[in-house]
């Protein structure tokens, strides 16, 4: 699946990396995002590949 | 229904033959058909339409029989097959010796080469993934997804929760003096992180993870 899931969190952005489990990324949003946060489905290429400052992301709605 | 089955004999062995061309014996109690036979000389019991050697249509019932003895074995070799130790009980065995076991509670039990059979315990989830770059999972069993949470912290969520939070997760990475840990338990997920030897958050290439239960 080429997308990712991602949501804002205390300390910055949390990514949901979805395995090949028979959910539809829609499904997997509504049993893995924490209840109440808001969350945007994105492509894969929108996630940088360098994380040397992974801990400095932000979720941008 | 008259002069449908003629009765002969040859030597001293017995015959009994269908009396009409259908090439189809039915043998029948109480006016209805218990047994029948076929053209094909498949044998159906509680079927007229045997679509196998032996058909049963409904249920067919075994004595208890034992590992050596067990009560369906193969042609030729009758010391493998299956048998009923107990009530509610099933098992198999090969070459007269008990291998496996369904018990009445429903546990699975096998030998396997552990020496005997006894209950085995299964791994209920499992993922491997890289952590490095844009993560990515590379296969997994009962897993829903991974959450990265930041540099060498991630979320396992699973497909199928487990029924309480007593499970072990069992963590491994392929870098040396490098270590998996586990975080807060829940039955739907677990936390993990991943340290390098000085016991900073660091990501993995490899990261593998299993779940028993």
């Amino acid at each position: 699946m080429n997308q990712r899931i991602i949501y804002p969190t205390d300390d910055g952005v949390a990514i949901i990396v979805p395995a090949d489990c028979g959910l539809t990324i829609e499904e997997l949003a509504a049993k893995d995002v924490p209840q109440g946060k808001p969350y945007k489905i994105v492509d894969v290429s929108d996630i940088p590949t360098d994380r040397t400052f992974r801990n400095a992301w932000e979720f941008k709605a | 229904m008259a002069n449908v089955i003629n009765g002969t004999s040859t030597g001293s062995g017995g015959l009994i033959q269908t009396g009409d061309d259908s090439g189809v014996l039915n043998i029948q109690t109480n006016e209805t058909t218990a047994i029948t036979v076929d053209a094909s000389q498949n044998v159906g019991i509680g079927t007229t339409s045997p679509d196998a050697l032996l058909t049963v249509n409904t249920i067919a019932s075994f004595g208890a029989g034992a590992a050596a003895t067990p009560s369906i074995a193969a042609k030729g070799d009758l010391n493998t097959g299956v048998f009923f130790p107990a009530a509610d009980t099933l098992a198999a065995s090969t070459g007269g010796s008990e291998r496996m076991r369904i018990d009445s509670s429903g546990n699975f039990q096998f030998n396997s080469g552990y020496g005997s059979v006894a209950t085995a315990f299964g791994c209920r989830a499992w993922v491997n993934f890289n952590g490095t770059g844009v993560v990515a999972i590379r296969a997994s069993g009962n897993v829903s997804s991974i959450t990265d949470n930041g540099t060498g912290q991630y979320t396992v969520n699973y497909t199928t929760a487990m029924p309480d939070t007593n499970y072990s997760v069992v963590g491994a990475t392929n870098s040396d003096s490098r270590t998996v840990s586990i975080g807060n338990l829940v039955a739907s997920n677990s936390a993990m992180r991943t340290t390098n030897s000085g016991g900073a958050l660091e990501d993995q290439t490899l990261i593998a993870i299993a779940v028993f239960r």
